[in-house]
């Protein structure tokens, strides 16, 4: 039951983009299509599901080893290097979203949101099964908000909106406004 | 002892995944024709957009797949890349 209520909690009560405010830069930059929102929310669920599985493997060696301190510096390794696997991966057997993500796939390495789901993986002191759930639970929330973001992204564009609010500034305006919404979501999970 | 354990720590870890990603280049190859490498280190590469293509890679690209005219690079006007592009051209696809 425990694991379920993880689960939900890391999709809409601490949603990472809409509550706890990391991965942003994602999310305001592959968010104006739909089908590249789709590609970018797999692969993002995809690195983050295995680098928390390896983080948190890598964490009791770390303990273990009383080098706790080096925890930010093997973090970001697995993560550079899953990432490098999925470029690798996707530029093989998808080109046109490789194509599509552009920039933002590489920047994946450096996006908070995963570093930041590994460090709290840790912080929580989650065991094997809750980190699995925690983790899938914060990619699917990560997709369902950067999907959302962009269908009503696309709905926008289509709309008469004044010469001062076009582009970014709506789309930041509509961000904020998403993130009150799921404000009430709060109180939903108690864990 | 905390300096040789982060020492072999980090050293493992950088050589599995190292080793990892050097494997999976190697499977996930995408075969190119080597013509586009070639003609993209005879290009200027100022990335300047004046031949229409956003960067030299996608107009080296454009040469080689779509037939595209390889006159069109300004900067590289006055050194003769033309005509060392239609150099490169000539060569048969192995």
């Amino acid at each position: 039951m425990k694991i379920f209520l993880i689960f939900v909690s890391a999709i809409l009560v601490h949603n990472f983009v809409l509550q706890r405010f990391l991965g942003i830069c994602p999310f305001l930059g592959v968010s104006k299509k739909i089908d590249t929102a789709i590609g970018m929310s797999f692969a993002v669920l995809f690195v983050m599901v295995l680098a928390s599985s390896i983080t948190w493997f890598l964490e009791g060696i770390l303990r273990a080893l009383g080098i706790g301190f080096l925890r930010t510096i093997v973090f970001i390794l697995v993560i550079a290097s899953l990432v490098q696997f999925v470029e690798l991966f996707m530029k093989k057997f998808s080109p046109a979203l490789y194509e599509a993500l552009g920039i933002y796939l590489p920047l994946i390495t450096t996006n908070c949101a995963i570093l930041g789901l590994a460090i709290l993986n840790v912080q929580l002191e989650y065991g094997f099964l809750e980190m699995l759930f925690h983790s899938i639970g914060t990619g699917v929330g990560f997709g369902l908000a950067l999907i959302l973001f962009a269908s009503i992204r696309e709905k926008l564009d289509l709309q008469e909106v004044p010469k001062s609010f076009q582009g970014t500034a709506s789309a930041l305006i509509t961000a904020g406004l998403l993130s009150m919404a799921f404000m009430g979501f709060q109180g939903l999970v108690k864990l | 002892m905390v300096v040789l354990y982060s020492a072999l720590l980090l050293g493992i870890l950088g050589f599995g995944f190292g080793a990892l990603l050097a494997y999976s280049a190697k499977v996930f190859e995408v075969k190119e024709d080597p013509r586009i490498e070639e003609i993209i280190s005879v290009l200027p590469g100022a990335n300047c957009g004046m031949c229409g293509y956003p960067g030299c890679e996608a107009y080296a690209r454009a040469i080689v797949k779509k037939n595209e005219d390889p006159g069109k690079c300004v900067p590289g006007k006055a050194s003769g890349v033309e005509a060392k592009i239609r150099e490169i051209l000539k060569k048969k696809v192995e």
